[in-house]
């Protein structure tokens, strides 16, 4: 029997190699962007002087996002914690590649965990957008790193059951799964994040 | 059993074709946003086109306040859209005025317009700058009130900038006869404003606030009362 490539994509969506594969490349991502940020924030520390100016060659922002408030929320630079969280995820994501089972708990905790670290780059995002004003192209990268990575440690933990959900949730959300509609959940979700940067930013960028 | 199992794909099957379409639309919509922010240059408010006329008093592309006697020569490059330039004017503005009115400094300010990009579409930057040229032009001794009081009410980077409204608003608070601040709309100044970003640019400005004293640029703490101060007063002695 012959498999169309529907089938195929969908039967490859859901294998382990695809779900940590892709897990493993947005961790990766983000653990870059959260480098790139972490430096940036290192250099501007050892002198002050340095990011305090407008540069006529910046088209996108002044770095009034790295010198807010929100950008230190708990008194060093919030891509430190980037720099903590995502490894942890490379490291479940490349195991899982070579076989390893995590325990239920464990999964859970991850799921947790990352939760939290996703609500605070939203966080974050709606700050830039809203209150300091300003677009931060590395912040972007880690608002759609860590929306991918979410999507993905989601989709295994309904996959393997391991959310401690009541069975009747849990059955929901695996027919939901099942039917592929987290990818256009997921799909839509970063397109409204689209929009909203062109819709703020449009005459900046493209002006 | 049978039947509940038939409807739940059908209701998902549902799900799905309402997501696509969400998508599509979407897609369609940040298109519309981008083509229509990529034409907003030619929109409402086109950059003034004409001949470069230079405010009266002007050095180039300064705006010069003080005693042509005073020992030192103190230049301020900024935007007045720039978040920096502001706190450097909340932060040394007074001292500025006292270093002028006590006849150390002479000042030039080059009010340049690079982060038009920033303000939403309405070029805030030019608009400001063509204000304060407007209003070196006819009332020179105005021109630092009003620069201090478009800084104390800086609109912050990326949002739309104050109206022309606002702008003739703080200008009245400054001091400037109403008859100045409605020559704001003429735009006279807007392709003096370019040419001369133009030509700081040219002439390697790295970014704002760039502030040189006698000639060098001075690298120290912009953003706090004193260092500033103190590298003046040396190099009057």
């Amino acid at each position: 029997m012959t498999i169309g490539p529907l089938a195929w994509f969908r039967r490859l969506r859901h294998a382990d190699a695809w779900i940590y594969g892709t897990m493993l490349f947005s961790a990766c991502l983000s653990l870059l962007a959260s480098f790139v940020l972490s430096i940036d924030a290192v250099r501007l520390a050892a002198n002050p002087g340095v990011g305090l100016s407008c540069d006529i060659n910046a088209v996108i922002s002044c770095g009034t996002v790295a010198l807010s408030w929100q950008a230190q929320l708990f008194g060093f630079p919030n891509a430190f914690l980037g720099m903590v969280a995502e490894p942890v995820v490379i490291t479940i994501a490349v195991a899982s590649l070579a076989g390893v089972r995590f325990p239920r708990g464990f999964m859970f905790a991850a799921q947790v965990v990352y939760t939290l670290g996703v609500a605070f780059a939203y966080w974050l995002f709606y700050e830039a957008m809203f209150s300091i004003g300003a677009l931060c192209p590395w912040c972007l990268v880690i608002t759609v790193s860590t929306t991918l990575v979410f999507a993905t440690l989601t989709h295994v933990n309904i996959r393997d059951n391991n959310l401690y959900l009541p069975p009747r949730m849990q059955q929901a959300a695996a027919r939901f799964i099942d039917a592929d509609l987290d990818v256009l959940v997921v799909t839509i979700w970063l397109l409204v994040i689209a929009l909203s940067v062109t819709t703020r930013y449009g005459s900046a960028l493209f002006g | 059993m049978g039947k509940q199992a038939g409807r739940a794909p059908r209701r998902l099957g549902k799900a799905r074709v309402a997501g696509v379409v969400i998508v599509a639309l979407l897609l369609v919509a940040i298109v519309f946003t981008i083509v229509r922010a990529a034409g907003d240059d030619s929109g409402a408010k086109p950059a003034a086109s004409g001949p470069v006329v230079a405010p009266s008093g002007a050095v180039d592309g300064a705006l010069v306040v003080g005693q042509a006697g005073a020992p030192v020569k103190v230049e301020v490059y900024l935007d007045y859209m720039c978040p920096y330039c502001g706190q450097f004017e909340r932060a040394n503005g007074d001292e500025i005025d006292r270093l002028i009115g006590d006849g150390t400094a002479r000042l030039y300010l080059y009010p340049l317009a690079f982060l038009d990009e920033m303000s939403g579409g309405t070029r805030y930057s030019t608009r400001a700058a063509n204000a304060a040229a407007t209003v070196y032009d006819q009332a020179p001794d105005k021109l630092l009130p009003f620069n201090n009081a478009l800084f104390a009410h800086q609109p912050p980077e990326g949002s739309t900038g104050l109206s022309d409204d606002q702008i003739a608003g703080l200008a009245g608070q400054a001091g400037v006869p109403k008859a100045i601040s409605d020559d704001f709309d003429e735009r006279v100044f807007e392709p003096w404003v370019a040419a001369s970003t133009q030509a700081a640019f040219d002439a390697g400005l790295g970014g704002t606030p760039t502030v040189k004293i006698n000639g060098v640029k001075f690298e120290g703490d912009l953003y706090t009362v004193g260092p500033f101060t103190h590298a003046v007063t040396e190099a009057a002695k």
